[in-house]
């Protein structure tokens, strides 16, 4: 690592820029959300209001040596409705999260290629369409993106003023030139982007997704290498330094965990064209995040059937710092599987993923990839409960699974009615067709669908494994005394409970008793979804991941017929259960490759947990790599390893002020350990512990 | 042909090439004092209890019928965290190579295939010689201590493909002190190993104090410098977790050795005579 790097992400871990964070008191910012109130402003132009507040405060610092400039000194951004009014709006709308724009990818190309002069004109005309054809709104919209560029330009000039007085002539050049014209240079581009992903975050927008950077990003590199402006070294230089600026402000993004931001960052895969993309710089990008073992930008790569296995090869070392990436995807199930949905061919190639795992499309989709998730164990046992005194076999019983799957359904999306979301004017600018329709994203985009997780499914495909096998197999079990058993919570039944827990067939274990259940299980839930529509138009995509909801839904949960305790967590993901030991993972794949994953298109990987000393050397470097690209040549569809040092973490767990960077997966995403809450701590630790 | 192991292990990283699936047969003729699979040794099913965990809750008292333990697994199925189980299960050959044949087309793109160690598989040599001939196509690799009768090594050596077998020690009193047997047998395999045409690698694995002296890996040297396909040498240091698993299965650790002392890894002796060494 090159010395300037070095002192940089030293300061960063140090947190030495956070000294230059503006205090700005609760009061300061209610009294800016109680003015746009009294001013009666429509919400356009709060929003818009907003963002000029909070790019009007920002003070430049440019710390020494710095090359890619911009951080937050406005630590906080202020509400545009009062809490009044947004008791009011929560009435009559469903809101997901916090109510804004998030959670979906820019186009950051084309605006880092043309520039914001162009993109003014662009709005300029549309203005004058949309005037013509009396769209007032369509205009107040279009005005505020104007506004919201005008802010952006301010601030950049701010900063060029800035560098020439302290000397940085390089700086003020860089940003006479940009943002207002397209980049020519990387180091261009990379400052144009910090600018927009900057300003998406001041707008209050979250979960900013990068996309693939290392297609939009590589013409740029390759000029310089090409012309000579840039040689391997100092463009190294370069990515590393702009990788280290997602982490100067990233403590201010909301999330559910600190860490949990969504700078995901994707790699690799096919171009428009069907053809490998993997290129230099993905490489680069790999490397990169390897030596810097920063938790952003989150890496994930995407990978073909042909993709080498020396790319893996980059992926497992990777994998082996333990920072619990990269999330591989395979294009091969999931543009499948996102053109079973509507997609369009050129879009599907294009995928990225969102926060965490959801494959979205940059610059058209708005879709809402994590608005629901269903409790897959919910379902089995109200099944249990309903149908199974009742259900002359398990086909029967299955009938009526399926029929309480599709009320559970019904009900959880009967509430997504009139969803509202802050309009977003910057991030339209990013969004395609957002201009030239005058409509802000938070109305639409070219595909508004909606995504659910499946929560607990190898919960729920253990508990009907148990079933299959003790009632209607055996017969070693009566429906009544199993019911009974859960809703007791197994009292007075340790030794049913253990045979349920620990003898009964389980997801992970490559046995086709109960990977044939799951498969069955995994089709119901797309065919249910299937015949669904939202008010926008658009699908449900159903997926496999679990987020927080494996820990969430389990609160009114009575204990399941796998042997799970009531209060006990589900499955995380799409993975075997938190307290099943399986034989290996080798089974393990092979289980979670027999559903068909196309169906299960909205992404949630398979979490497989190894121990660190597996990584020894380069040999075992490439294991890692095949067991990778097993997965996926029997098709699978997304995979995340952890590398995990149990001891480690029950030490880091009682001395937290010792491992301020220790770095594990937590659901999609990567946090620091000490920083987590104590449930999750525990959880990572099981996870651990039944590792192989 | 029936058998005995005691487990089943799916990502072997390393016990030969690529991903390998490592089956240990139970039972040992030896007994090498560091040896860190005790329930390797009992050609019998044992009770193998973790105790960390136990909250001595005392169900598994109340339901044992038996004055000695026989393995009846009674006390297994009560324990409320199945922290008891029964170690070793029983297999017919055909059984043992469908589960280990199980996803099969990994092993193969790996390059990889089955280990089969112990215990000594070289100890149940029926069930092994019918297992490796039922795991075709895959690489078979078999990991010895070399204790067993010429005609069976022989015939081990000319079924594999890899052959993964330790040198302890060269002098033969302190090869009986440490490990309860003499080396004369195991040196005699060794010489028709070197000779063969069957790739192998040798294992040693370091104990301080024991066989971690210069003298003793030149020794080793002298024995294999010859040899037509050893393919490497393989360091194994002692580590402290050794003794762990003998509370587990009501055995004593003896290790007769002083488990402090720091082991010496002598690489450059091998290296010096142009045999590949690695320290796994």
């Amino acid at each position: 690592m090159n010395p300037r790097i070095k002192i940089m992400l030293n300061d960063v871990f140090q947190k030495k820029h956070h000294a230059c964070r503006q205090q700005i008191g609760p009061s300061v910012l209610r009294d800016f959300t109680i003015s746009l109130k009294e001013q009666k402003l429509p919400d356009i132009l709060r929003a818009q209001k907003r963002l000029t507040w909070v790019l009007e405060r920002e003070v430049p610092v440019i710390l020494p040596g710095e090359k890619i400039v911009l951080m937050r000194t406005v630590p906080r951004i202020p509400q545009i409705f009062t809490e009044e009014e947004w008791a009011g709006i929560k009435k009559g709308h469903y809101i997901h999260e916090l109510g804004r724009i998030c959670n979906i990818s820019s186009n950051y190309r084309y605006t880092i290629e043309v520039g914001l002069e162009q993109r003014r004109r662009e709005i300029l005309e549309s203005i004058e369409i949309h005037s013509a054809q009396g769209d007032e709104q369509g205009v107040v919209f279009l005005q505020a993106v104007l506004h919201a560029i005008d802010d952006v330009e301010n601030l950049a000039d701010r900063y060029a003023e800035s560098a020439l007085k302290s000397g940085r002539d390089d700086i003020f050049l860089l940003l006479k030139k940009i943002p207002r014209q397209g980049a020519t240079t990387f180091h261009e581009a990379l400052q144009f982007f910090r600018i927009l992903h900057f300003t998406l975050w001041a707008s209050g927008n979250y979960h900013n997704t990068i996309g693939r950077f290392d297609q939009y990003m590589f013409k740029y590199l390759k000029n310089d290498l090409d012309s000579g402006v840039l040689d391997d070294d100092t463009a190294f230089e370069l990515l590393e330094e702009f990788f280290i600026s997602f982490n100067k402000d990233s403590d201010l993004y909301p999330g559910i965990q600190q860490g949990d931001n969504g700078q995901s960052m994707v790699l690799g895969g096919v171009d428009e064209d069907g053809n490998d993309a993997f290129n230099l710089l993905s490489e680069m990008c790999l490397k990169a995040s390897l030596e810097l073992k920063l938790i952003d930008p989150k890496i994930n790569l995407r990978v073909t059937k042909h993709t080498p296995i020396e790319v893996y090869d980059l992926g497992s070392e990777l994998t082996k710092q333990g920072l619990g990436f990269p999330q591989y995807s395979n294009d091969e199930i999931v543009i499948p599987g996102l053109l079973s949905k509507g997609y369009d061919l050129k879009d599907a190639r294009d995928y990225v993923v969102a926060a965490c795992w959801e494959f979205i499309i940059p610059g058209y989709g708005m879709d809402i990839p994590n608005i629901t998730a269903l409790s897959f164990a919910k379902v089995v046992d109200v099944a249990i409960k309903k149908h199974l005194e009742t259900a002359k076999d398990f086909n029967f019983f299955m009938k009526g699974l399926k029929e309480e799957m599709k009320k559970e359904l019904e009900t959880m999306i009967s509430g997504l009615k009139d969803v509202y979301a802050e309009p977003a004017a910057f991030q339209s600018l990013l969004m395609n067709g957002c201009v030239e329709k005058a409509r802000d994203i938070s109305v639409s985009g070219k595909y508004n669908n909606y995504g659910i997780h499946g929560t607990g499914i190898s919960t729920a495909v253990d508990s009907l494994a148990a079933v299959k096998k003790y009632v209607f197999e055996e017969k070693s079990v009566t429906a009544e005394e199993l019911i009974h058993a859960v809703r007791s919570n197994f009292e007075e039944a340790d030794h049913f409970r253990n045979k349920l827990r620990y003898d009964a067939p389980k997801m992970g274990n490559d046995d086709d008793f109960a990977d044939d259940i799951a498969v069955e299980l995994l089709d119901i839930f797309p065919e249910l979804t299937g015949a669904l529509r939202n008010e926008r138009g658009g699908v449900f995509r159903p997926g496999s991941g679990s987020a927080m909801y494996y820990w969430w839904h389990v609160k009114d949960l009575d204990a399941s017929a796998d042997g799970r305790k009531k209060g006990e967590p589900l499955s995380a993901n799409f993975s075997p259960s938190l307290n099943v030991k399986v034989k290996g993972p080798l089974s393990v794949i092979r289980s979670f490759s027999k559903p068909d994953m196309k169906k299960i298109m909205n992404g949630g990987p398979l979490t497989l947990e190894l121990p660190d000393t597996v990584f020894r050397n380069p040999e075992n470097i490439r294991k890692v790599s095949y067991l990778v690209k097993s997965y996926m040549d029997m098709g699978g569809h997304q995979l995340q390893i952890n590398a995990v040092n149990r001891e480690q973490l029950i030490h880091a767990k009682n001395h937290p002020e010792q491992y301020k960077n220790l770095i594990v997966r937590v659901w999609g995403w990567s946090g620091y350990f000490t920083e987590l809450d104590e449930v999750y701590q525990d959880h990572i630790i099981q996870r651990v512990e039944l590792s192989i | 042909m029936r058998g005995i192991i005691f487990n089943i292990e799916e990502f072997a990283v390393h016990d030969g090439p690529g991903i390998r699936k490592l089956v240990f047969f139970k039972g040992c003729p030896l007994r090498c004092t560091w040896c860190h699979n005790p329930e390797g040794i009992s050609f019998r099913k044992e009770l193998m209890v973790s105790y960390a965990a136990c909250t001595g809750c005392g169900r598994c008292k109340e339901v044992c019928p038996n004055e000695h333990c026989t393995a009846c697994g009674k006390c297994v199925e009560i324990c409320p965290q199945r922290l008891r189980k029964i170690c070793g299960q029983e297999f017919e050959a055909e059984d043992l190579a469908c589960e280990l044949l199980k996803g099969k087309e990994i092993l193969l793109d790996s390059g990889g295939g089955i280990t089969i160690s112990g215990g000594e598989p070289l100890a149940q040599p029926a069930f092994l010689f019918d297992l490796i001939d039922r795991l075709k196509p895959l690489n078979v690799a078999v990991e010895t201590s070399g204790y067993a009768s010429p005609d069976v090594f022989q015939r081990m050596v000319s079924m594999t493909g890899l052959v993964l077998m330790d040198i302890k020690h060269t002098d033969p009193a302190m090869h009986k002190r440490f490990t309860g047997v003499d080396n004369r047998l195991i040196l005699e395999n060794l010489e028709f190993l070197c000779r063969s045409d069957t790739d192998f690698c040798i294992r040693i694995p370091l104990i301080p104090g024991v066989n971690d002296t210069r003298e003793n890996m030149e020794e080793t040297v002298l024995l294999i410098r010859n040899a037509r396909c050893l393919k490497r040498v393989e360091l194994l240091p002692y580590h402290q977790t050794a003794g762990a698993k003998y509370p587990m299965v009501g055995r004593r650790f003896e290790p007769g050795f002083d488990l402090n002392k720091k082991v010496n890894i002598r690489r450059d002796v091998f290296e010096k005579n142009h045999i590949q060494v690695s320290v796994l």
